[in-house]
């Protein structure tokens, strides 16, 4: 099979521009990416640096940029990833600092964010008398997010860090949710208040593109989810310096509770309070001059709104 | 065939201009629909699911007591979230019935676990048919050049999309269809930012600025989605996102049937494209003068 890899070469040190070298090379049938590398390396051109390790796709270390998308290098055949020319490109992934070529400094994008979130478990008593004994029920959730090995696709896939790179990101969040969903841990409000605040998980969009980056099957946006769904539970609703989301929160449930659906006017208001309101001016005018500005509490009950109520109602009751 | 109609809040909140559009194009293109007017808001992906999956399992035995296996939604959000509940639901038969259980039984309800969500969107592809689609346009939209914008949670997670890779590209068969040009960019499967603007605007609107100034970029007249929380932030939000970008982009952002509408010879007035937040006026403009 011949195909050409467009690789990124850069060497910051050396100074210079990126560039995108092309290597035109003869590779089996199965060829994966990570194969292709090898052969330049070995046998092209000895300056290219990469990261690898395992070469199964069990360890995360050759994470890259495969045709503008995040994959991982030893998992990527060249067959199925050439364009209709032959060529696969290859770079490091987003919002990093490359080190040189595809070797970048992992620090920014995943450890420090993941030091963030408190990455040691936080016993309910200093010690134990004896050993803490857990059904594989209780454990299974915790298993599930220990299966991350760092390997920084879910955070390339991420929807706002390439806004925003003070997001903590799936990763980071994902190793909150180990701990959070650990019965041994007893620093769970804490936690969860913690990455309650700005640049945590209620920054997330929840666009799902994480889960469909993660080679782990550990669904980072779900438990995201899971994550605000236990806060909302305890009652931690936001942190202490966006307490608007809070707000959002108790006006959206608190209209569907009452009417079945939602009253958007209210929850603009009650969200952002009337201050903040006059900021919103410019274009609530606009909107209003269209006929398309929902007017706060006038929102008649849709039929059946009582037993939407009730639903509500169930769930409190049950809730801690 | 009749599909149960879950309009959606937004539908007739802050996009009062979608379920009179929608509606209009239905009954033209044949699309029998009834109504689910008791039921509840399906939680938008904000709501906890202790909340939401109860409501939305609700809904859904509401769709089984009239006898409709399929309930139409016209907004990307809606249909994810309800989708995702009602995978739950239909998988897990023991988290099933302890929905009923707990909350449905009181009413006399019962989700037995037979109904499917779908967009109108998909709906136009997998069962009303493309084809008859083109049929009925009589106002082919030649010239318009359209940017497709999906919506999160009509693409992902994989799950949602059952199987079918091809729902990733409804939207530019439904524009191709139309008679109109695809203008493709790489924001359009991306998140529109909605779902932080209250938790952090400002990267929420930088979202809005880099999508809409893409596609503007690459020569679109109007974008198009099928999800009415996108229409809130693209066009809403644009003379913000225009704001803290510092550079002008009007994109004008037109819902899925207002669309589809256009080109089955409807007026822009019929389809209230006067009321969005970005002037419609040169869409409206250019297809005018194709009648």
């Amino acid at each position: 099979m011949q195909a050409t890899l467009k690789v990124y070469r850069h060497d910051p040190d050396a100074g210079g521009k990126p560039t995108f070298q092309p290597y035109p090379l003869e590779l089996p049938e199965d060829a994966t990416v990570l194969d292709g590398l090898v052969k330049i390396r070995e046998e092209l051109d000895g300056t290219l640096a990469f990261r690898a390790s395992c070469n199964r796709g069990f360890c995360g270390e050759c994470t890259l940029r495969i045709n503008r998308g995040g994959r991982l290098a030893c998992m990527t055949r060249v067959a199925s990833a050439r364009t209709k020319e032959g060529e696969v490109t290859v770079e490091p992934i987003r919002n990093v600092r490359v080190l040189k070529d595809l070797v970048y400094d992992v620090d920014q994008l995943l450890w420090q964010k993941i030091k963030a979130v408190e990455p040691w478990l936080q016993p309910t008593v200093s010690q134990p008398e004896r050993e803490h004994v857990l059904s594989d029920e209780q454990l299974r959730p915790v298993r599930n997010a220990m299966k991350c090995y760092y390997c920084g696709l879910c955070d390339e896939g991420c929807s706002v860090i390439p806004f925003d790179n003070t997001f903590l990101g799936p990763a980071a969040l994902t190793k909150a949710y180990r701990f959070v969903s650990d019965p041994r841990d007893g620093a769970r409000a804490h936690r969860l208040r913690a990455i309650g605040e700005p640049r945590g998980m209620w920054d997330c969009v929840h666009c799902f593109e994480a889960d469909e980056h993660c080679p782990r099957g550990i669904d980072p946006t779900h438990r995201i989810m899971d994550l605000r769904d236990a806060a909302v539970g305890m009652g931690i609703k936001s942190g202490t310096r966006n307490p608007q989301v809070a707000r959002h929160y108790d006006s959206f449930a608190a209209s569907v509770k009452t009417s079945g659906w939602l009253d958007e006017g209210r929850l603009a208001l009650e969200t952002w309070g009337v201050r903040r309101i006059f900021d919103l001016l410019p274009v609530a005018w606009r909107a209003l001059r269209r006929g398309k500005l929902p007017t706060p509490y006038r929102h008649p009950k849709r039929p059946g709104a009582e037993r939407i109520s009730r639903i509500f109602e169930k769930v409190e009751r049950r809730s801690p | 065939m009749s599909y149960a109609f879950y309009p959606g809040c937004v539908s007739r909140g802050g996009c009062p201009e979608l379920y009179p559009s929608a509606v209009t194009v239905a009954a033209r293109l044949g699309l029998e629909l009834e109504e689910l007017t008791d039921v509840g808001c399906n939680g938008a992906g904000v709501l906890s699911r202790e909340v939401s999956d109860p409501i939305n399992a609700r809904t859904f035995a509401k769709a089984e007591q009239r006898g409709l296996s399929t309930v139409m939604t016209i907004c990307s959000t809606c249909t994810g979230v309800m989708g995702q509940a009602n995978i739950k639901l239909r998988e897990d038969p023991a988290y099933r019935e302890r929905i009923n259980r707990e909350f449905l039984a009181d009413e006399g309800l019962e989700y037995r676990g037979t109904v499917t969500v779908k967009h109108l969107l998909w709906i136009l592809h997998e069962e009303h048919g493309l084809e008859r689609l083109k049929a009925a346009v009589r106002r082919p939209l030649r010239g318009l050049k359209v940017a497709p914008f999906y919506g999160c949670y009509i693409r992902r997670p994989d799950a949602i999309i059952e199987g079918k890779p091809q729902r990733k590209q409804y939207l530019e068969r439904v524009i191709e269809a139309v008679g109109a040009e695809v203008v493709d960019f790489g924001g359009k499967g991306k998140c529109c930012g909605f779902p932080i603007l209250t938790a952090n605007e400002t990267n929420s609107m930088a979202m809005v600025a880099a999508h809409t100034g893409e596609a503007k970029g690459k020569g679109a007249d109007c974008m198009v989605t099928p999800c009415p929380l996108c229409h809130l932030n693209l066009d809403g939000g644009q003379p913000k996102a225009e704001a803290q970008k510092g550079a002008p982009i009007g994109l004008p952002i037109l819902h899925l049937p207002q669309l589809i509408g256009l080109g089955l010879g409807f007026n822009p007035d019929e389809l209230q494209l006067k009321r969005h937040i970005v002037p419609t006026r040169s869409v409206a403009e250019k297809v005018q003068l194709l009648t």
